[in-house]
């Protein structure tokens, strides 16, 4: 078990971010805060705003308004590669990975411009074991579950201090999701503070110690995971209790 | 026929040193600079003037190289960012148009200032015996220095984080800002190699023969045709492109006639669109 960390404000704050695309927002007056060696969750059904909202973050699109602070400096507007150059890793749901490269180049381009890391990568494979089984393999050829194993690899060998995780569990079979979630969950016991956005909300509500909720592009409810687990908003809308 | 085609290899070797510069401008903006063979000539004249003025051919070489990488360089950091900006074939077509018109300027520039200079660098020895074929000198010097420069791109790409970096953005631009890669400071550092890679081919290829204003368009076309049957984006394909299309030239110019060999190779360019679009080696693997 690690030591409790003493806090010295969050990680990551977000405050009053709006943004979308050609003109219309998508999110509106978002704000929240993680601290270091949290776990979070942002759960929200398809088109509620939840990629957008990680995009603005990343400077992937400009915010309308608001500010995106990081490790106490304020990173809005900052070019993508810069965040990402800061420690601030993320994982889209369209993976983006290079799919003419073999696993061990997209593992080795995660660590740029640094040389990379020889532990973090036995780490990665130790998370991932069928990562190391495919390391010649080109990216492209991979199945959707190695797909997503070797995004959140490739983001840890840049050592980032958050990780974002845009639904990891797009398109992969209910037993994969689950896989991939104890990897999660390892990651965070290491240590790794995690913001996860998701609509499979049983997983994500285990994974994470709480959570927002975000609908039409607004941060609805929110709290510790188990009060949003039992609230009976979230179960008709997310859990699918009637 | 032996010679034909050991001819053919050294000049195809040519072939693919100018299609590599093309291919990974394509590649990585979608920009198709037609200008290629301008940027080359004109690096080749600048080293014929600098060595009419005494400096030994090394030096000379080197500035010349210089000023052909600076050119694009310049480019790049100039009217190439209003390209950038655009998407799909908004982007490809300014920018075949932007590099066209630069091509221009460069055909006129050498037309008004240095039409008949010409460089031609002459290898001293006597010919060398390989395979039962006399070679010159100069085309094993020329085909020593595009072999060496083949490799080192293709380790340079494979080994090195910057040249994994320049893949990374071919590939999938974004993947790459999530990373941690530039795309800007990668295209900047794509041009200037290019324009160096021209400078290059203009130097190796005046070994065999004088290089001057009149080659311009004949070498944007030859790299033109030898990215599309490489694969527009990968080194190793222009370069497998390069040597068979500089057999094909040879031994239809041996057996048909020079008059053909240019037609026959823009017909080998139009098989592969229609047959293999991807090219050759089927992937931007680079």
């Amino acid at each position: 078990m690690r030591e409790p960390v003493v806090v010295s404000g969050a990680i990551l704050s977000v405050a009053g971010l709006s943004a979308g695309y050609v003109g219309e927002d998508v999110i509106y007056d978002i704000g929240f805060e993680v601290d270091e060696g949290e776990a979070v969750t942002i759960i929200g059904s398809n088109g509620a705003g939840k990629s957008t909202l990680f995009r603005a973050i990343m400077s992937m699109l400009t915010p309308s308004a608001g500010t995106v602070r990081f490790d106490g400096s304020d990173i809005t507007g900052l070019a993508t590669h810069r965040i990402a150059r800061l420690g601030l890793a993320y994982v889209p749901a369209e993976r983006h990975l290079f799919p003419q490269m073999s696993v061990t180049e997209n593992l080795l381009l995660g660590a740029f411009p640094d040389r990379p890391d020889p532990a973090i990568q036995d780490s990665v494979f130790d998370v991932f074991p069928r990562l190391a089984e495919r390391k010649t393999q080109d990216a492209g050829t991979l199945s959707g579950g190695e797909q997503q194993m070797l995004a959140v690899g490739r983001a840890l060998m840049s050592k980032p201090s958050l990780l974002l995780l845009d639904e990891p569990t797009t398109g992969l079979a209910p037993l994969l999701a689950a896989e991939a979630y104890k990897a999660l969950a390892r990651l965070r016991d290491d240590g790794l503070t995690l913001v996860v956005a998701e609509q499979q909300v049983p997983l994500a509500l285990e994974l994470a110690s709480r959570g927002y909720v975000i609908d039409h592009g607004r941060f609805g409810l929110s709290g510790p995971s188990e009060e949003l687990a039992g609230n009976p908003e979230v179960q008709r809308a997310y859990l699918g209790v009637a | 026929m032996k010679s034909a085609l050991l001819d053919g290899i050294v000049l195809g070797l040519q072939y693919g040193l100018l299609g590599v510069g093309l291919t990974l401008i394509y590649g990585l903006t979608g920009v198709l600079n037609l200008a290629h063979g301008q940027i080359a000539v004109l690096g080749a004249v600048v080293v014929s003037l600098l060595m009419g003025t005494g400096l030994p051919a090394v030096p000379a070489i080197l500035a010349g190289l210089a000023v052909s990488g600076a050119v694009l360089l310049a480019l790049d950091l100039s009217v190439m960012r209003v390209v950038y900006r655009q998407e799909g074939e908004t982007r490809i077509l300014l920018g075949l148009l932007l590099m066209l018109g630069v091509g221009f300027m460069i055909d006129g520039f050498l037309a008004w200032r240095y039409p008949i200079e010409q460089l031609g660098l002459r290898i001293g020895g006597d010919p060398i015996s390989i395979l039962g074929v006399r070679m010159s000198t100069g085309s094993l010097l020329a085909s020593a220095i595009t072999i060496v420069t083949g490799l080192v791109l293709v380790a340079f790409f494979r080994l090195t984080s910057l040249g994994r970096g320049v893949r990374s953005v071919i590939q999938d631009e974004m993947g790459a800002r999530l990373c941690g890669v530039n795309p800007a400071f990668v295209r900047t550092f794509v041009f200037g190699l290019s324009g160096v890679l021209a400078g290059l081919v203009a130097v190796t290829r005046s070994m065999t023969g004088p290089i001057g204003a009149n080659n311009t368009i004949s070498f944007t076309v030859l790299a033109l045709i030898v990215a599309v049957v490489g694969g527009l984006g990968s080194v190793s394909g222009a370069f497998l492109a390069g040597v068979l299309l500089g057999v094909v030239d040879r031994l239809s110019s041996f057996y048909i006639g020079t008059y053909i060999t240019t037609i026959i190779l823009l017909v080998c360019a139009a098989l592969t669109i229609v047959a293999k679009p991807s090219g050759l080696l089927g992937r931007p693997s680079t």
